[in-house]
């Protein structure tokens, strides 16, 4: 097996939708900074709590199935806890964060997993779409929309928009058919992958996607 | 177009209200109400054809007859139209009763107009695919959608844009196939496969594919009906098609959020699988929970449930909530 660093990189993209697929395809591609081979493009998961159920069986899978050399998940967070800098500690874990919950998931599913397809694992990366990726795509058009803000009124006790009001913006209804979708979110990771650091200061939940992603060049290297 | 519909006496419906949204998805067991409802609109719209009765005096409507009253939205708000029942299954009278406040009052013939175009399907893949009789008629699809062959060839003359519009979601729904073939010789249409070009018929196509395509056509009628019931919306579909199929009806329900000038299509869809539940999990409000317990069904809005939101927070998906028995709408158990 040749080394992840003379060709591109194959990749598995695990989200709760197409749209998100299909943004996160773009997002991935531009913090690499090269383009990579999806492996099993047909991985699909039913939301939240699927993600998390069937998290362990597809990394098993990938593993001794596929040549895939990483596996990247990308969430909503809903109106679950944010993964914060608190939870990066070593050995923290918050039973309520979906990004410290999907970690968990994998290193439990892949670690005692035997080498296979010429590698001894799998790289994962994990992102945590605060409160649903619609925000993403908001994000330098609407100063409103933000884990900071999401984060401070949701202290406050109030939700400062919805997942539909998000929808509405995002898309002008509610109720976005498919293509109509996927135009949209595709043409938002397009805008971001010029320049990636405002999605990754407004939405921590991307910027640890961004770090797991940076961190594999430090892994295989 | 109907706001609410209120059941007395009607089969297992014996005190049921029901507030109707313009896409309604109905969920719960068998025998809990889902078809009467949409048996009352049926017989709503019969008897919208015929002579009207005269109302009958308060005092002498028998308390325990069946009774089935609607009532619409603007401009119709002013009427309320109810069907009086000789037994538990005949309702064969319709009376018209103006309300104190609303719109529409001397209305009748235009409410009824609406009335007429209401549509109910419960699609059968072997009908689709015959050719026997009833299939020259392609001005609407049938209830059964057997007439889909007429109803395409008729589209593709009359209306060539919606047709056109028609191939191309279908074959975004399907992308196995590159176009829709009619085959009028033979009564029956087939699918072009995109690898290779062959065409598959029909009767070699999936239920799912076929039902699909009657969904579409129903979708991409240039002049759809007031109302549209479904039974069994998911019926045949791989779950991972059920956004497709759910987007065409939203299309249906909320034409000016796509860019379309008419007028809404109110939509009654039934459903006994939880995935497709799934996908309303931002729109409870368009959730109905039939419920049955011993013989008597009531019907009740996902939205009103007050702890939803703290359901949902827990981190189950609405399909789980809904089979794990807590939101109602699941078969008793002795």
């Amino acid at each position: 097996m040749s080394s992840p660093a003379s060709r591109p990189l194959r990749l598995a993209l695990l989200g709760e939708s197409m749209v998100d697929e299909a943004a996160l395809s773009i997002l991935v591609e531009a913090v690499l900074g090269a383009p990579f081979v999806r492996v099993q493009p047909n991985l699909r998961a039913r939301g939240w709590p699927s993600v998390l159920q069937i998290l362990p069986a597809i990394a098993r899978h990938l593993h001794f199935n596929t040549n895939a050399d990483g596996l990247i998940v990308l969430v909503d967070a809903d109106d679950t806890e944010i993964h914060t800098a608190a939870h990066e500690a070593p050995g923290y874990f918050h039973p309520r964060c979906r990004m410290c919950q999907l970690r968990s998931s994998f290193r439990r599913a892949t670690k005692t997993l035997p080498p296979a397809h010429g590698r001894t694992h799998m790289l994962r990366a994990i992102g945590l779409a605060v409160p649903a990726a619609e925000a993403w795509y908001l994000c330098g058009l609407d100063e409103s929309v933000g884990e900071a803000a999401w984060l401070a009124a949701r202290e406050e006790g109030r939700t400062p928009y919805t997942r539909r009001e998000l929808k509405a913006r995002v898309y002008g209804t509610e109720r976005p058919n498919l293509p109509q979708a996927v135009a949209f979110a595709t043409a938002a990771a397009r805008r971001h992958a010029v320049d990636l650091r405002r999605l990754e200061y407004d939405f921590p939940g991307f910027a640890c996607l961004a770090d797991d992603l940076r961190n594999w060049g430090k892994v295989n290297g | 177009m109907i706001a609410s519909v209120a059941f007395r006496n009607f089969k297992a419906l014996r005190s049921a209200q029901l507030v109707l949204a313009p896409f309604n998805l109905i969920i719960g067991p068998n025998g809990s109400g889902k078809t009467s409802l949409i048996q009352a609109l049926l017989r709503l719209r019969s008897l919208a054809r015929l002579p009207l009765r005269e109302p009958v005096p308060e005092g002498e409507r028998l308390p325990e007859a069946a009774e089935i009253s609607f009532r619409f939205n603007p401009p119709h708000d002013g009427l309320e139209a109810v069907l009086a029942c000789v037994d538990e299954a005949s309702c064969d009278l319709l009376q018209l009763t103006p309300l104190p406040r609303g719109e529409g009052v001397d209305d009748w013939p235009g409410l009824r107009t609406r009335l007429l175009t209401l549509r109910s399907y419960v699609l059968d893949h072997l009908a689709i695919t015959s050719t026997g009789a009833g299939r020259s008629n392609g001005n609407k699809l049938a209830s059964h959608g057997g007439n889909l062959a007429a109803v395409l060839a008729v589209r593709r003359e009359l209306a060539p844009g919606y047709y056109t519009a028609l191939c191309e979601e279908l074959t975004e729904l399907f992308p196995e196939f590159s176009d829709l073939v009619l085959l009028p010789e033979l009564g029956s249409f087939g699918l072009r496969l995109r690898d290779g070009g062959d065409i598959v018929p029909a009767d070699n196509l999936s239920q799912g594919t076929l039902y699909t395509l009657a969904l579409l056509a129903i979708a991409h009628d240039p002049t759809p009906p007031a109302i549209v019931c479904i039974e069994e919306l998911d019926r045949g579909l791989h779950p991972r098609l059920l956004r497709g199929v759910r987007d065409v009806l939203y299309r249906l329900s909320y034409p000016s959020d796509y860019g379309h000038d008419r007028a809404p299509v109110q939509v009654i869809a039934t459903t006994h699988s939880p995935l497709m539940l799934d996908l309303f999990r931002d729109h409870p409000e368009e959730v109905v929970i039939a419920d049955k317990v011993g013989r008597a069904a009531t019907f009740a809005r996902l939205a009103d449930r007050a702890d939803l939101a703290d359901l949902l927070t827990e981190g189950a998906s609405l399909g789980d909530l809904w089979y794990s028995g807590i939101l109602g709408g699941v078969p008793e158990e002795p």
